[in-house]
């Protein structure tokens, strides 16, 4: 009888262990909570058809730069700027020079002849050796410089904050403005709703300039008359996503777009028509929510993209079996 | 009496030791008083810090949350596609109710001029879910974001929201800094 009661005991306490647990173990806690009712899928966007993906990921550089900011590509050597510097690489990895500012630059444009250099308020041009040449701070308070383009002895800077392209002469001297507006119904002037704008010259020499609000690419006359463009909405893989893509683009050799964007990051080309082409590089590539990656390419039309998150740029190569 | 130099010198420690920690002790005091503020706290989120988890709406012991979104205009592109108002791939740029994101319609989009339009947050409606700020983050500059709003929260001493934030974005802060709102691109100070 005496056990008797210390076994009912002891199956009484094993049921108030028994309970205690599974209350504990159901509760809610950090990480054990219910699914979010709220969630906003984005998989189904995020993955990419691997069909599409025609680049190789070849190689990194990893980059001596706490926040680079800018890449381009001239004969045959990389030119990037970060923190309060430009750095001149090989495409080993070896680095040629390395020249130092006051400010931080934002963007970088390379010729045969010279150096551009867009700082957030102004531009400073420099020769192939580094040496300054002249320096430019005709820009208002609002200026935000994001890319910078050369052609003909003309400079071409995109101003995100006064949302025009402004034109330099080799002096520093302006020379004219490109506002973007025509009086065609579907363009509206340059929207641009974040510091990504950019411009460049295709191998025809041809200008094209961003339109990110848009999700269009425009073609201007050197002179700011708009000849043609194409968009792409859609956050599918095909279209630009968002308030501002792309953030950046650059052109193959035989004048496709290689495109570059915010957010939901991703690298692909378009056809020199604005048709989709391929995928460079999907989201899966990088870390979530960050900078979109400057792109530049080489004569070989490798692309090289600057990972501002893991500092470095990584090389992609066309697929042989293509 | 004679004057004994040992006791006078044991004396002269005794004293000099009692100063030495009556100074200590008013050092230590003022030092401390400095400190006492009749400031109140109150709870506030780290728009940087979050991650969007929903956990806002569905743990807050108000109902709906004392969290809603908050819009930083000016950072805002006032574009017609917005991330943070349409679904993902909408059938139009809109306001049909299958476009909108928001699961209360809590944001009113309002035409300013062609293309631009501005969203504005019903706070009455909006329940903190962060579903807004996610497509805005995801898409868009990332202005909208999530406060707590101190005219609806109780201010318990244990939030039960930041009990359970993920990622640690709430945070006991003075009252005279209550809200922590994000800026512009074109603010030098904010970068």
């Amino acid at each position: 009888m005496k056990n008797k009661g210390i076994v009912i005991f002891l199956i009484s306490l094993a049921i108030v262990i028994i309970v205690v647990v599974t209350i504990d173990y159901i509760s809610s806690k950090p990480g054990e909570l219910p699914a979010n009712p709220y969630a906003l899928g984005m998989d189904l966007f995020s993955r990419t058809d691997t069909a599409l993906i025609m680049f190789n990921e070849k190689r990194n550089l990893t980059i001596n730069f706490s926040e680079p900011t800018g890449l381009c590509i001239s004969n045959g050597k990389i030119f990037v700027v970060g923190d309060q510097k430009l750095q001149i690489i090989e495409p080993n990895g070896n680095l040629l020079k390395e020249i130092n500012f006051e400010l931080k630059p934002t963007c970088v444009f390379a010729s045969p002849d010279n150096i551009y250099i867009g700082f957030r308020k102004s531009l400073t041009i420099l020769n192939r050796e580094g040496l300054k040449i002249a320096n430019c701070n005709s820009f208002s308070d609002s200026t935000v410089i994001t890319s910078i383009t050369e052609r003909s002895g003309i400079i071409f800077v995109a101003d995100a904050g006064k949302r025009i392209v402004r034109k330099f002469d080799q002096t520093g001297k302006p020379v004219g403005e490109i506002e973007g507006k025509s009086g065609n119904d579907q363009i509206h002037g340059f929207i641009i709703p974040s510091p990504y704008f950019d411009l460049a010259f295709n191998s025809d020499g041809d200008l094209w300039i961003v339109n990110p609000g848009k999700h269009s690419l425009e073609n201007y006359t050197p002179d700011g008359k708009l000849r043609t463009w194409w968009k792409a909405t859609s956050v599918r893989i095909e279209g630009f996503s968002g308030c501002c893509n792309p953030a950046h683009f650059a052109f193959l050799p035989d004048g496709s777009f290689v495109t570059s964007e915010k957010g939901m990051i991703r690298i692909k080309v378009y056809k020199p028509s604005g048709e989709f082409l391929d995928v460079v590089a999907d989201p899966s590539k990088f870390k979530d929510n960050v900078h979109a990656p400057d792109v530049a390419v080489d004569g070989l039309g490798n692309i090289y993209a600057l990972d501002i998150d893991r500092k470095m740029i990584r090389l992609f190569v066309k697929k042989e079996n293509r | 009496m004679e004057n004994n130099p040992k006791n006078s010198r044991r004396e002269f420690i005794r004293k000099g030791s009692r100063i030495s920690l009556l100074l200590t002790l008013g050092a230590v005091g003022g030092f401390s008083a400095r400190n006492i503020t009749h400031e109140k706290y109150v709870w506030q989120i780290d728009p940087f810090k979050c991650t969007q988890c929903g956990r806002c709406a569905t743990s807050c012991v108000m109902t709906p949350s004392a969290v809603k979104c908050l819009h930083a205009y000016d950072l805002c592109g006032y574009c017609d596609l917005c991330g943070g108002y349409l679904k993902p791939d909408p059938n139009k740029l809109s306001t049909a109710a299958e476009n909108q994101l928001c699961p209360t319609s809590a944001i009113q989009r309002k035409y300013i001029e062609e293309p631009y339009f501005e969203y504005v947050i019903n706070e009455d409606l909006c329940i903190g879910c962060a579903k807004c700020v996610k497509g805005c983050t995801s898409f868009g500059n990332g202005s909208l974001h999530l406060q707590i709003i101190h005219r609806i929260c109780l201010n318990c001493n244990e939030c039960s929201i930041a009990r359970l934030c993920p990622s640690d974005a709430i945070s006991r802060v003075r009252a005279s800094k209550p809200y922590l709102v994000k800026g512009s691109f074109t603010n030098d100070a904010k970068g």
